[in-house]
């Protein structure tokens, strides 16, 4: 069965199954409760839970669901049919990354699909990985099928030699930062079918009306500029291409401390410090529903040339998630300390995770074109990657209290473990 | 398939015919559109074969641009498009407060779709309460065939008096508690209508440390208007629906929204928000709920059951609203945080909205309905600055006794 799915049953045993809305065969139903699954024919049809069937135009080719129902959801359950993405023939996809967070997930959910999948890395991380949760014989039989190509991608000449004749027909870009990366890879791929680009909602210029949407104002000054040079390099060449804006990436193996930084907090009982009121609007995406979103517009068509917020349904304040993480990792109701940042001199250090404003973005055009839905709810998502990462004793960056406890003696708070 | 059939069965211009008098008072004369409005006077049509949202076609004409044919000695079938039959409709308006707004606008948003309007003001025609808009203005509605009548929502019937037409739609824009709008349901269904409209209000949402407030999300279970959601779930109607609202901006609005940010704006005076200034909440144009349910109206099937936060799609900081409202009015935000606490004001007195998050986002309509929001503050609030200086309001002489209460506290060194 899917790698997630499998992942998911162990992660939270006490919840009703979830089902993976990828790769072909083997689909099994959710549990009994749920509507018949439907097959076949009957590609891209929606079933709501006051009995409406919404009937979707589908892409080209059959389309297997699921239907699923939102576990925990209290009122209101609404059963969707997800729709596989393994309709398409098997592609030759190149991914440029792979080996470090969304690509673990994605590569495999496209090599289950049946595509051939090669990763380009220079090879510092290892090309495979057992994923936490992952069988031995599920992550033998990616290992075995995924390909690697070695090189550096920031050389250019280098680059298009290894790609030249290589009949990739469809790149993933994981990884990619500035426009000028792109044109080597399409110099060196004439029979490219579709490029997928990686984002980042960083793009969207700063606004006091939100969410954003993807046909918001982008800032040309932001520290994301390079993925928008890609994104109008992209709309500038002839090759039908996607692009992804996720906001904030979170799940297991998350290399960025988003999730992390309060676990390590938590875990020690420590008092969360959260600049300012607290109040700041994000939003978190699980990445297993990113990898889904990114294998739902491989040849999409409707996807064609277009932008896509990808995150989670719900938004969420900044002490929201600090007592989101607490109920993940079964911690006590957190101490959360505001203070005034401007008050501090941090050096280098940041004192606090994410970027102190409002940043959250409307995910509704995917769910419509796409008919992709988040499946992870937030303390959902933060459980299972509390439950595949850190609560198995690993993370990626080790504790650093230091810049809390500069706050937490200005303001006169003692922790309650000494230091 | 039956779509293929109705299109081909849709016909236009010659075989249309004039609607004629009807006892709504609808004549055709009295709206700008073509002769398309059929309307049987003797019996009702047929519902089969129709075409709603719920098909993800869209199908998306609002009521004028189609006709349909009649099923007449067994001529044509009988189609109605989505959007094609006439709906009498009765709204029961509350005669003051935020909402009072809506019945005005949906009133001319109905009619302009072609369907006949009658609005119920409760209380009395003489009260000093119409002398306030909308209901000053309601000689607006009566222009374009609304008939308007005064009354109490307990005993309908009396109110309405001699006006005969059955209602298929109710809308109540009036009760907050089940004791107000069980008699108007309870009429309602007693007098043949098929569906039941109730505005309701977002502020039953519970808050949560996850934004926004979507529907399905938890309420306060004891609140008022979910014990009316309660009652027209239950009461075996052909459709209902219930639409929560946040705040609107518009004209003929009978309730100070942007009006609060204009007075201190339009007088070079500081606008005095409750710190931080990043809640978010969401001031839709009215004509977002207005177009709104008259799609519910228009696709009653796809609206069943089904709770509507009725709103616009984007959220705004308070800060931001002061932003937009300076530049609607050509002037310099002046903004000035405060704790309401610490300035010994009672921030509801102090502040027109909510000192929260308080945000509700639209999903259901945009899926359910194929709505789509038109609010565009920026240029909402502009039109809006624009008629605040035409009728004087920006010389009216106002006290500021809080604000100024708050900018002496605010202004007094911070103990250290």
């Amino acid at each position: 069965m899917a790698t997630s799915q499998a992942v998911l049953a162990q992660a939270l045993p006490a919840a009703s199954p979830v089902a993976s809305s990828s790769g072909v065969s083997q689909r099994k139903p959710a549990s009994a409760a749920l509507a018949a699954p439907f097959k076949g024919s009957l590609a891209g049809l929606r079933c709501e839970s006051n009995g409406a069937v919404v009937a979707k135009s589908s892409r080209l080719g059959v389309d297997i669901g699921i239907v699923k129902e939102a576990a925990g959801r209290s009122i209101a359950r609404r059963a969707v049919v997800t729709a596989s993405a393994s309709a398409t023939e098997p592609k030759n996809i190149l991914m440029m990354g792979g080996t470090r967070f969304i690509g673990l997930f994605l590569a495999r959910e496209l090599v289950k699909a049946g595509h051939q999948v090669t990763l380009f890395t220079r090879g510092k991380a290892p090309i495979t990985q057992q994923l936490p949760g992952e069988s031995d014989e599920e992550f033998a039989d990616y290992s075995s099928k995924v390909k690697h190509l070695q090189g550096d991608r920031q050389d250019f000449d280098g680059l298009k030699e290894k790609l030249k004749g290589t009949n990739f027909n469809i790149v993933y870009d994981i990884n990619g930062r500035e426009g000028k990366e792109v044109e080597p890879i399409l110099e060196s791929l004439p029979g490219l079918e579709q490029y997928i680009f990686c984002s980042s909602a960083g793009v969207y210029l700063k606004s006091d009306q939100l969410p954003h949407f993807e046909v918001d104002a982008v800032d040309p000054k932001s520290r994301h500029k390079g993925k928008l040079d890609t994104e109008t390099l992209l709309q500038s060449k002839g090759v039908a291409w996607t692009s992804i804006r996720p906001v904030y990436i979170y799940g297991p193996l998350n290399y960025n401390p988003v999730e992390e930084w309060f676990f390590h907090r938590l875990k020690e009982g420590r008092p969360i410090p959260v600049p300012n009121s607290g109040m700041q609007i994000t939003q978190l995406g699980h990445v297993k529903d990113l990898a889904r979103a990114f294998v739902e517009v491989l040849k999409n068509e409707k996807a064609y040339n277009q932008i896509y917020n990808i995150s989670g349904a719900k938004y969420v304040t900044f002490d929201g998630i600090a007592k989101a993480c607490a109920k993940a990792g079964g911690f006590p109701e957190p101490q959360i300390v505001h203070y005034n940042p401007k008050d501090f001199d941090f050096g280098k250090k940041k004192a606090f995770p994410l970027r102190d404003q409002h940043f959250f973005t409307s995910v509704e055009k995917a769910e419509k074109e796409l008919d992709f839905t988040p499946e992870f709810g937030l303390v959902e998502g933060l459980t299972d990657s509390y439950n595949l990462d850190f609560g198995r004793g690993t993370f990626r960056k080790a504790a650093d209290f230091s810049t809390d406890d500069m706050i937490l003696e200005k303001l006169g708070i003692k922790t309650a473990v000494a230091a | 398939m039956a779509m293929a059939q109705s299109i081909a069965s849709l016909s236009l211009g010659a075989t249309a015919q004039l609607q004629g008098t009807s006892a709504s008072g609808s004549a055709a004369s009295g709206s700008a559109r073509p002769s398309l409005s059929l309307r049987s006077n003797a019996t009702g049509f047929s519902s089969q074969a129709h075409f709603t949202g719920s098909f993800g076609l869209s199908w998306s004409v609002q009521g004028n641009g189609l006709s349909r044919s009649e099923r007449r000695h067994g001529a044509v079938l009988a189609v109605r498009a989505a959007a094609g039959e006439k709906k009498n409709v009765l709204i029961v308006n509350t005669n003051s407060g935020g909402h009072a707004v809506i019945g005005f606008w949906t009133a001319k948003d109905l009619v302009a779709a072609g369907h006949s309007v009658t609005i119920l003001t409760v209380g009395e025609e003489s009260s000093d309460k119409m002398k306030k808009q909308p209901f000053s203005r309601f000689n607006e509605l009566r222009e374009i065939g609304v008939q308007t009548v005064w009354g109490e929502p307990s005993d309908l019937g009396a109110a309405l008096g001699n006006i005969q037409a059955p209602f298929d739609v109710v809308l109540d824009n009036n009760g907050k508690t089940l004791d107000v709008v069980q008699p108007v349901a309870d009429w309602a269904k007693a007098n043949g209508a098929k569906q039941i409209l109730f505005i309701s209000s977002a502020g039953i949402y519970k808050s949560s440390f996850e934004q926004p407030h979507v529907e399905g999300d938890a309420v306060k279970e004891d609140a008022g208007h979910k014990l009316v959601e309660n009652y027209l779930a239950d009461l075996g109607l052909e459709s209902w629906a219930s639409f929560r609202p946040q705040y609107m901006t518009g004209d003929g609005n009978n309730k100070d929204c942007e009006e609060w940010f204009f007075d201190r704006i339009s007088r070079d005076r500081p606008v005095c928000i409750p710190a931080p200034g990043i809640q978010v909440t969401n001031i839709s144009h009215v004509r977002d709920l207005s177009s709104m349910l008259t799609l519910a109206v228009e696709k009653p099937e796809a609206a069943n059951g089904s709770i509507f936060n009725c709103c616009s799609d984007r959220g705004t900081t308070f800060d931001g609203l002061v932003k937009m409202c300076a530049k609607a009015a050509g002037k310099e935000a002046k903004i000035v945080h405060y704790d309401p606490k610490a300035a010994g004001v009672d921030a509801k007195k102090a502040f027109p909205f909510r000192n929260m998050h308080f945000y509700a986002e639209p999903r259901a309509a945009k899926t359910k309905l194929g709505w789509e929001s038109k609010t565009n503050l920026a240029e909402d609030l502009k039109e809006r600055y624009q008629e605040y200086v035409k009728i004087g309001r920006d010389k009216k002489d106002i006290k500021f006794e809080l604000d100024d209460k708050i900018l002496e506290a605010v202004s007094e060194p911070v103990a250290a």
